[in-house]
């Protein structure tokens, strides 16, 4: 078709104008694929951060626990017989229980006191959900009955203490009298959940449960299960509880985070405003590059005019030139964008440089190093868009130029 | 019955307030097969007329037809479809498209009325190319050819869907005296060979000398009306 070759021909006229659009294009393509991936990679290693530090595929727990879960209150705890983890444990896609006794408590280090987070754990069940273990960088996990304890490192430095110091956590009992719990520094965490590192104090359970004064009570069984199965397991233990006449319920991971929702909103929210920026940077792009290669063709439009060209016949050409800026625009970005996150999955984007290492003041439990990783869908949905985009936004302005009046456009009047 | 007709056909420009009467009742008739010249003084009506004739514009009174069709209250969208069908243009600068060659060039005005096969198409404008004097530069842009040769391009795209009238407003103005000769010889050669109607203002009396019928237009009306050969 002639105004096919007559659109793609005009592609080399301007040269200069129409690579300098092509390259914003590329380069808005780029930032958002980029960001694209970078999002999604900090999503995902959120959500592998509250899996596999915090809370497990799913925490079994009382439901009226939950409401006040915030709280980290010693009513409506689980009073462990070994019937219940075993029952949990022959679920097909559990991997692993691990009961978890959270409380107030304020670390003493015998000259300035801070509140922490205690977390009571009976170490090999706990080593069988969470990874964190792999994380001390100096000292050891502590045994059952031990009287040591595991804290973040920078909770160290900011207590000023060392593996073999002592601490004193200081605690209210269940029947709400003081207590303290003595124990010395078996190991140092660097995890790469920041809220561990910060502010959490890992004990053995059974010192917790007794210094607490709550038998044998924990707050909450964390699950470790087959990735991808929590909902059918849920579904079982709700079976199970409700065959048991146990007053217990399951939650995901999901549930239990709430940032997990406020975090999975932002990043939609976010890319979707990069998105309106990048589809508006290409249409006033295309827009401004129609307008002046009408203007600039007057009197040639003008000539197609008084040849008895139709309207859209002229539309269609400048369409069609536009549409292959959309097109060369699209591939170039996307073929940097293929290089960005490439380099991204690879490499990673440190954050210590917004944030110096640690994001949690962000609310997003990410340390050091965020990773890209692949969203194809992206590529494709954005490169189709883009073309659309280019289609769309170049019809009026075309209009504009194919309804000049063939005298004025002709002798330029 | 004339191939032209033009009754009372008057002109008025308005800028603001201000009326300009650019033609002021203009009675002509033109047959098939006329080789015409319409000269006279800059601002005396000449592009305006043409522009009429050509139905790129209408008149604000009078009749015009063409080929015993009444075209002077036809709609943009009607005249376009005038256009395309029985009208060659021919302009002063030649507006050829820059990214097509001089063969391109001729083929885009062909392919807008003729859907035959690519081998019928290229037949066509190889002789018209080579009618006009351009064989062997059939391949070269507007930016390789001479003046002469991107007006002689331009009479080839006039020509080659065979219209019934070809119009050309100061065709050769942009030309020394002698590549404008050439340019109205070949118009004259092709209006003999194919029987095209041809009009053409002009205000070079080198160029008027050629054609077989004169028009001199004056303030908007035609002062003088002879035929000659
Ligand atoms: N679009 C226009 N608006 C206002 N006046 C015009 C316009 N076009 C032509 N005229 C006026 O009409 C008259 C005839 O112009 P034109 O047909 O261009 O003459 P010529 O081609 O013989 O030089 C001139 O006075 C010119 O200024
Ligand atoms: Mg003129």
């Amino acid at each position: 078709m002639f105004s096919l070759k007559l659109g793609l021909k005009n592609l080399t006229r301007q040269k200069r104008r129409n690579i300098l659009i092509i390259f914003v294009i590329a380069f808005a393509f780029f930032g958002y694929l980029v960001m694209d991936s970078l999002m999604n990679g900090m999503e995902e290693m959120s959500f592998d951060n509250i899996k596999n530090y915090d809370t497990g595929n799913i925490q079994v727990v009382n439901p009226e626990y939950w409401e006040d879960r915030e709280d980290l209150p010693l009513e409506n705890l689980i009073y462990l017989n070994q019937d219940i983890v075993e029952s949990i444990k022959k679920i097909e896609g559990v991997l692993g229980v691990s009961p978890e006794l959270r409380f107030k408590a304020n670390l003493n280090n015998g000259i300035d006191e801070t509140a922490v987070i205690g977390l009571g754990i009976s170490f090999d069940q706990y080593n069988e959900v969470f990874t964190t273990q792999n994380y001390i960088v100096e000292g050891s996990m502590f045994a059952p009955g031990e009287l040591k304890a595991v804290i973040g490192v920078s909770l160290a430095e900011l207590m000023d203490l060392k593996v073999d110091d002592y601490i004193t956590l200081l605690v209210r009992t269940k029947d709400d009298t003081f207590n303290t719990i003595d124990v010395e520094i078996a190991g140092l965490v660097r995890a790469p959940n920041p809220m561990i590192n910060n502010g959490i104090v890992f004990v053995p359970l059974d010192v917790a449960q007794q210094a607490l004064n709550i038998g044998n009570g924990v707050s909450l069984l964390a699950l470790k299960t087959v990735s991808g199965e929590e909902e059918r397991i849920s579904k079982s233990l709700t079976d199970n509880f409700k065959n048991k006449d146990l007053n217990l319920k399951p939650y995901s991971w999901k549930e239990s985070a709430s940032s997990v929702i406020a975090l999975s909103a932002a990043k939609k929210g976010g890319i979707g405003t990069v998105l309106l920026v990048v589809l508006l940077i290409g249409m006033l792009g295309i827009i401004n590059n129609v307008i002046l290669s009408a203007l600039e063709r007057t009197e040639e439009i003008g000539m197609m005019k008084a040849l008895g060209m139709r309207e859209w016949e002229i539309v269609f050409v400048f369409m069609i030139e536009a549409t292959g800026i959309g097109i060369l625009g699209g591939l170039a970005g996307c073929l940097l964008g293929y290089i960005g996150v490439s380099w991204l999955v690879k490499y990673g984007f440190s954050i210590g440089y917004i944030s110096g290492g640690d994001a949690s003041g962000y609310g997003i439990p990410i340390l050091d190093r965020i990773y890209g990783i692949w969203n194809y869908p992206a590529f494709t949905f954005l490169f189709i868009l883009g073309i659309i985009i280019a289609v769309l936004s170049s019809i009026l302005p075309s209009y504009w130029a194919a309804k000049k009046d063939p005298v004025k456009a002709i002798y330029h009047r | 019955m004339a191939l032209l007709e033009l009754k009372k056909v008057k002109k008025v420009y308005r800028q603001g307030k201000i009326e300009v009467p650019a033609l002021r009742g203009i009675d002509l008739t033109v047959e098939q097969g006329e080789f015409t010249t319409i000269f006279g003084p800059s601002g005396s009506g000449k592009t305006t007329l043409l522009n009429m004739i050509g139905c790129l514009d209408t008149p604000t009174e009078g009749e015009i037809k063409l080929n015993g069709n009444k075209v002077s209250k036809l709609s943009q969208k009607q005249l376009a479809m005038v256009r395309r069908y029985n009208i060659g243009f021919i302009f002063q600068a030649y507006n050829l498209i820059p990214v097509l060659t001089a063969y391109e060039n001729v083929e885009f005005a062909i392919r807008l009325i003729d859907h035959s096969k690519e081998l019928q198409i290229k037949e066509k404008v190889l002789k018209i190319l080579e009618e006009v004097g351009l064989k062997g530069l059939e391949n070269r842009r507007p930016n390789e050819l001479s003046g002469g040769e991107q007006q002689r391009v331009a009479v080839a795209r006039a020509l080659v869907k065979e219209p019934k009238i070809v119009l050309a407003d100061e065709p050769t103005a942009n030309l020394d005296s002698k590549t404008a000769a050439d340019v109205v010889k070949i118009m004259i050669k092709m209006n003999k060979e194919l029987g095209t109607t041809f009009i053409f203002s002009t205000h070079d009396p080198a160029v008027m000398k050629y054609a077989n019928r004169y028009i001199n237009l004056k303030d908007g009306m035609i002062s003088t009306d002879e035929r000659r050969g």
